[in-house]
């Protein structure tokens, strides 16, 4: 009689055992990844045309320790993103992983930090109750999260302003005092919403500093913003989303490089220049007090333009490969899109 | 369980400065601190109609701070996008609406607390001289201290049932269809007995009456359960026992009205 339960109990450690290394080895496959996206969606509702609106097929990696750049203007899914991979809102359809968990499993929340867009937190509180309160939902407290947040309310220069009480905060106190929370539990993998919103300069620039850190430190950075001149030194790897799709994605050095793009500055042209440039169908940009850009293929088409100018009369002001910025590149994907 | 207890004593805490809320507490205190007063206008039954004003204001304002507090417990969260903070960090919603609930309840049972110190009060100073001018009533007056102490408590769990009600309702509906739908469920909830009645055949309850009455009194709260006001004007003795099978039932009935709250949060979009 006391077989059948042993074999019964038997069947399902295998069962499990089995499972755990079914779970082991898809874990394994996608080790140092941070994140993964599968045509994750969200559709809110469609337009006039029978267009979805909301995000579409979303698919993206993030590797673990990159500073990651989602960009997009206004309206273009950057904040349903964040909110699919923090499990704030079910996806339509798609999938997703952090850190190998299904989106919304509290199992990755333990090892994430998150900094909305404009930041609201409760208004009775002061910075060390505050940060004592995200703590405790970690379950940290005593003397070890005493500790972290003396050192967090440093880190973001708000440790002379600690007994002041969020209501009375600054836009840039609660910007200091939400990066604050977002990192008290020591996160491997950060979403930042618009971080410098609300800065100023040296607080942007402090802000910087400490994303740059956090990658030394091997952490994940997930950054969503529009501010590009910002995004740029910071981000390694950028995704642009325009009406809730994906028009550009690459690492930032292959976005920003453009093969053989030569670029002549020119000033004092004169109007029969112009027109030899037109007739030989050279790429120009003319601007005002007579001066004009023109755009190569190739670096002897640059020089031979270059002489015949001079020889016009024009003043050469700068010759040289062209090196594109992220907002050209933003302008370019997103006007492409349209 | 530490992010329950964060989530209830922040709550708590958030609540004390809504000044509705305190404007309630003082305005109860005010009518209860002065039932004594509308004991006049019933010559003769002074102590009953004290005790019956005092008890039943504790109770009515006890419904209506459970009513306004639990339907923006949840929904100023979301507004207020307090709620993404907490939500991202490893809480589950089961967790963050129970807090919610423990924070809104603790706020509700200090503010009762606060409207029946004021109560007992007002009826030790002046109990005794009503009782003096009425000496038969002298054996109801012993029994009504522990009553009260009874009615209040009980008063307590009918108010954590109106405010599970209300959080639930709030996650369900807008703000003020989630104030209307209380107040609906309580006003219904005490009228029970009335629907057993109308639906019993032997009265000639049509089939239709049968079923439709039988199954609102099946799903309703009994809040009639946790009003012992006429027991106590009688001085009849309350036994603790009836105390506790109504404590239960509101218990098991909130239970019953959390879950259903929680299936739904689980599947809102915050």
């Amino acid at each position: 009689m006391c077989v059948i339960p042993v074999r019964i109990v038997t069947l399902r450690h295998v069962i499990r055992w089995a499972g755990d290394c079914v779970e082991a080895q898809r874990r394994c496959c996608t080790i140092g990844l941070a994140i993964k996206t599968e045509k994750l969606a969200k559709v809110y509702s469609h337009d006039a045309t029978g267009r979805p609106v909301g995000l579409i097929d979303l698919s993206f990696e993030v590797e673990e320790g990159q500073v990651f750049g989602l960009l997009g203007p206004n309206g273009s899914g950057k904040t349903t993103t964040l909110k699919l991979l923090l499990g704030l809102i079910m996806p339509t359809s798609g999938t997703g992983e952090v850190f190998g968990y299904p989106l919304g499993s509290n199992a990755y929340k333990e090892r994430v930090g998150f900094l909305p867009e404009g930041p609201y937190f409760y208004e009775h509180l002061n910075g060390i109750e505050l940060l004592r309160f995200y703590g405790g939902l970690f379950g940290m407290g005593g003397s070890q999260l005493s500790s972290r947040i003396e050192e967090l309310l440093h880190l973001v220069g708000m440790w002379d302003r600690r007994f002041i009480r969020v209501r009375d905060y600054s836009r840039g106190m609660r910007q200091r005092i939400g990066a604050a929370q977002s990192m008290i539990n020591d996160p491997d993998l950060l979403f930042l919403d618009e971080l410098t919103s609300g800065l100023d300069p040296i607080g942007a620039m402090e802000m910087h500093r400490l994303i740059l850190n956090l990658r030394d430190e091997g952490k994940t950075v997930f950054l969503c913003s529009h501010l590009l001149k910002d995004m740029e030194p910071l981000c390694d790897r950028v995704i642009i989303l325009n009406q809730g799709e994906v028009c550009e994605t690459g690492r930032v050095d292959e976005l920003l490089r453009i093969q053989d793009e030569y670029r002549l500055l020119l000033s004092n042209v004169s109007e029969e220049l112009i027109q030899q440039l037109q007739a030989a169908e050279i790429a120009t940009e003319i601007a005002e007090g007579g001066r004009l850009t023109a755009f190569f293929g190739d670096q002897s088409a640059a020089l031979d333009v270059a002489q015949q100018a001079a020889a016009a009369g024009a003043t050469i002001e700068d010759l040289g490969a062209h090196q594109r910025t992220l907002e050209e590149v933003f302008i370019d994907a997103v006007g492409g899109n349209e | 369980m530490r992010p329950v207890l964060r989530v209830a004593r922040a709550t708590f805490h958030e609540a004390w400065r809504r000044r509705f809320l305190n404007g309630i507490l003082v305005f109860a205190i005010l009518i209860i601190g002065s039932s004594w007063v509308f004991a006049y206008l019933q010559p003769g039954a002074e102590l009953k109609m004290m005790v019956d004003t005092g008890l039943g204001a504790i109770r009515f304002f006890g419904m209506l701070i459970a009513v306004f507090l639990g339907t923006r417990l949840v929904p100023d969260e979301i507004e207020r996008r307090t709620i993404h903070t907490i939500l991202a960090k490893p809480v589950s919603r089961a967790q963050f609406l129970f807090g919610k609930f423990i924070g809104g309840a603790a706020t509700v049972l200090f503010n009762m607390l606060l409207m029946g110190v004021a109560f007992y009060i007002v009826f030790a100073l002046k109990a005794p001289a009503f009782q003096a001018a009425k000496p038969e009533d002298a054996l109801i007056l012993q029994s009504m201290y522990s009553n009260i102490a009874k009615a209040v408590v009980l008063s307590f769990f009918e108010a954590f049932l109106v405010l599970g009600i209300a959080v639930v309702a709030a996650t369900i509906f807008t703000w003020i269809m989630s104030v209307i739908f209380t107040f609906f469920i309580y006003f219904v909830g005490q009228m029970s007995d009335f629907f057993q009645q109308l639906s019993d055949p032997d009265r000639g309850a049509s089939k239709f009456a049968q079923i439709v009455l039988g199954a609102a009194y099946k799903i309703l709260p009994h809040f009639e359960i946790f009003d012992i006001r006429e027991a106590i004007l009688s001085g009849t003795y309350t036994p603790w026992s009836m105390l506790f099978k109504a404590m239960g039932q509101g218990v098991a009935y909130l239970i019953v009205v959390l879950l259903i709250g929680y299936l739904v949060f689980n599947e809102r979009e915050v």
